[in-house]
């Protein structure tokens, strides 16, 4: 069986095997109303989320709950593994480089970017956050769709799905295998091709996360610029075209495959490898790398 | 050796007490005491060879776990 | 004895990162399920006796020592490991000493080449009791021309809280010493020996970068307990070895590793040993565990060790002043030991491999606070191992 629907400003699909209509109603209620919290909550283009309270209220520490707390912490060890280059406080940069403007921004423009971006100028210190500059935007991309994956899937699994996948815009977790055990297999979009599946993989486990810019990238003059953005010179990372990994949750994998997006083909690579996950990077050329069983 | 012991005694008393008194790591900061360098034993095996080496060559031993099977290593 | 599986760290940092919002354990299994095989090969070599204090082929002891050890998950909870010992021993040991010149001891090596080989087998089965908590239960076997040993053992731990983990058990171990040539030699033909162990630890986890272990092991031997081919010299004549046919020994020991950064770590390790023979020792190690760029791990380290001579050692007894008890074993003496090591690694997928050497040297000169007397029984010796892991995930 499978659902579609729409959430976080992407396609998504719920498919479940091996149940009745009932069990399968109720995990899709479970999933619609798990994304619909986690969109109330994270959306940077609702004023009444709470990362929009977070990012307004300058000054004053707000006392967030464990799950916000979790999130920044995990944010906050990401920023420290990729030495600044993964950074959630970098929202004013990247709505700069975003396609929609279809311009490339002006020096000027992306140096009063700057002066609100930077890790360093928020402080958290658990369950207190707090906001140093006024006009900084948060953006939890690269964490929420995969978290939100994850908690989709568990929900699914409390509904009594044993075999299925949360698929939230590219981004899967896994409820359970076939009922013959054997894994689902699942298609990586190929970059730069509308539609076409550019690898089949099988995701026994876990979850699988892409990271690419095949679709958000500015192009102007037919020139490419990605959307992955160093928050530390305020321009695009020249990086893999998309990088998919599986892990033991989907977070981990989009994790993974965002860090390795923001260090650049060469150390990406050479990360990856050392990571030890099953991954697949596919460079600017086409030019597939990585370990992944297709 | 009692007065060994009781050093020890005191000495293990004081890491129990400062173990229950300090803030807890929480579980997402232990990433680092995971390392394959923070192991107490970082290759077993290895470890169990050099024991072996320096238990059949001097007077004494001790590892922390038990005394296990001898030989006769001379 | 497992092969632990070495997840990269990045790996373990992430799912360490990610484990309170995903519910997952926070590291990688370090008791994987997947299995994993590991084999290590150590070439252990003593330096030839020197010169004019030795009667005898001056060759020492030389060891080749292979082993192969399985490890893998049983169902949920459960971890087996099996390791397999096959060592091929070959050379001279020291079989007495008389009194030379000046009273200094001349070694007198034991003419005949020994060679003999040992065959051993230990397995284990660890049980996740829930709560973070295991027990481990294991048996083991070790065989030789002259020496059968069979030992079993259980242990547990336990987290008393967030940062203190308690473990605790024991081992008994039966050995059976069987001495070749013992008629030609007149030596005992046959001897049993027992060792009761018992040990507890805690340890506790200091802050995100360090961790210390302290634990105490003590252990109560009883049977035969002398070395059937080694003599003592009392007074004009050569005696058989002759010991207590009983001893206890208690170690206290304590373990501290120290995060430096995220490429470096500090291990310290030190130990007190006392026995009921009146030997007491002191060891301290250093090491240094250095991750560098492409997968490579460095490990240099430094070993002190000082210990001091048992009631009864001499090199030689003057016949008056030999008690009941009376051992020439250089083991029994007062000396003290330097050793450096190195050991490099590297992973390349799913194999680990492991290449190293350790350079040991004892003398009596070396000991803390006494060690005057001249043990020329006292060895240095060599060793380089390497190894190979693959693991099946």
């Amino acid at each position: 069986m499978r659902f579609e629907f729409s959430t976080m400003g992407c396609p998504c699909a719920l498919h479940v095997e091996a149940c009745d209509d009932a069990t399968a109603q109720r995990a899709y209620a479970a999933t619609l109303a798990e994304v619909d919290r986690l969109d109330r909550k994270y959306s940077h283009y609702r004023a009444d989320s709470l990362l929009s309270e977070l990012q307004n209220k300058v000054g004053a520490p707000i006392a967030v709950d464990d799950e916000t707390a979790n999130l920044l912490d995990f944010a906050a060890e990401l920023h420290r593994q990729s030495d600044g280059l993964f950074d959630i406080t970098a929202g004013k940069l990247t709505r700069l480089w975003d396609a929609q403007n279809h311009r490339v921004p002006s020096q000027k423009e992306i140096d009063a970017a700057l002066r609100v971006t930077g890790w360093h100028r928020v402080e958290w210190q658990r369950p207190n956050f707090r906001v140093t500059t006024a006009g900084m935007r948060l953006d939890f991309g690269g964490l929420v769709k995969e978290y939100a994956a994850d908690r989709c899937a568990q929900a699914c699994r409390d509904a009594g799905v044993t075999s299925g996948v949360v698929d939230l815009g590219g981004d899967l977790a896994l409820i359970g295998p076939h009922e013959d055990g054997e894994p689902w297999i699942v298609g990586i979009k190929a970059p730069r091709a509308e539609g076409k599946a550019s690898a089949r993989i099988e995701l026994p486990r876990g979850g699988l996360a892409t990271s690419g810019d095949y679709e958000r990238a500015l192009i102007v003059d037919g020139k490419r610029y990605s959307h992955i953005v160093d928050p530390r010179s305020g321009y695009p990372i020249e990086s893999f075209a998309s990088v998919s990994v599986v892990a033991e949750t989907c977070l981990v994998a989009g994790a993974a495959s965002t860090l390795a997006m923001l260090s650049g083909v060469e150390r990406g690579k050479s990360w990856l490898h050392e990571l030890g996950l099953p991954h697949l990077c596919i460079d600017a050329d086409g030019e597939r790398s990585g370990d992944i069983a297709i | 050796m009692r007065r060994d012991l009781r050093i020890f005694a005191v000495l293990s008393i004081g890491l129990l007490m400062a173990g229950c008194a300090t803030t807890p790591v929480q579980p997402w900061e232990r990433g680092r005491l995971a390392g394959w360098d923070m192991r107490w034993d970082s290759d077993p095996m290895q470890a169990a060879a050099n024991e072996h080496a320096h238990f059949s060559k001097e007077g004494t031993s001790g590892e922390i776990g038990a005394a296990g099977g001898g030989c006769g290593c001379n | 004895m497992s092969v632990n599986r070495r997840p990269s760290s990045s790996l373990t940092l992430l799912l360490a990162a990610s484990a309170a919002l995903t519910g997952q354990k926070a590291h990688a299994d370090e008791t994987t399920s997947a299995p994993t095989i590991g084999y290590r090969f150590n070439v252990y070599d003593e330096d030839a006796f020197s010169g004019a204090t030795v009667i005898g082929s001056p060759q020492r002891y030389h060891v080749d020592t292979q082993q192969l050890d399985f490890s893998s998950g049983v169902g949920d909870r459960n971890t087996l490991n099996v390791n397999a010992v096959h060592e091929v021993m070959s050379g001279s040991s020291p079989w007495y000493e008389i009194p030379g010149p000046n009273n200094k001891p001349i070694q007198v090596l034991s003419g005949a080449t020994i060679r003999d080989h040992r065959n051993a087998i230990d397995a284990s089965l660890t049980h996740d009791a829930g709560g973070n908590s295991t027990t481990t239960i294991d048996a083991s076997y070790s065989t030789e021309r002259d020496y059968h040993a069979t030992a079993i053992g259980a242990e547990h731990t336990l987290p008393l809280n967030a940062a203190l983990t308690l473990g605790f058990g024991g081992s008994l171990s039966h050995d059976i010493v069987a001495p070749t040539d013992a008629l030609i030699f007149d030596r005992i033909t046959h001897a049993e020996k027992n060792t009761l162990s018992a040990f507890g630890s805690l340890s506790w986890v200091m802050n995100k970068a360090s961790v210390i272990e302290s634990g105490i092991q003590i252990n109560y031997q009883s049977g035969y307990l002398s070395d059937p081919y080694k003599l003592a010299t009392v007074g004009d004549v050569q005696l058989p070895d002759t010991r207590p046919d009983r001893r206890t020994e208690v170690a206290w020991l304590v373990r501290y590793r120290y995060a430096v950064n995220a490429d470096a770590a500090l291990h310290l390790d030190s130990r007190v040993a006392a026995n009921s023979w009146g030997q007491k020792s002191f060891t301290v190690e250093a090491a240094w565990y250095q991750s560098l760029s492409g997968g490579w791990q460095l490990v240099p380290g430094v070993r002190y060790y000082t210990q001091d001579s048992a009631r009864f050692y001499a090199p030689f007894f003057v016949a008056e002043d030999a008690g009941d008890f009376y051992s020439s074993d250089y083991r029994l003496g007062g000396f003290g030991s330097l050793s450096a090591n190195i050991n490099l690694r590297k992973q390349f997928g799913r194999w680990e491999f492991t290449v190293g050497a350790e350079r040991y040297h004892a003398s009596a000169s070396y000991a803390l606070g006494g060690g005057d007397v001249f043990n020329p029984g006292a060895v240095s010796y060599t060793r380089i191992f390497a190894g190979l892991d693959y693991h099946f995930d």
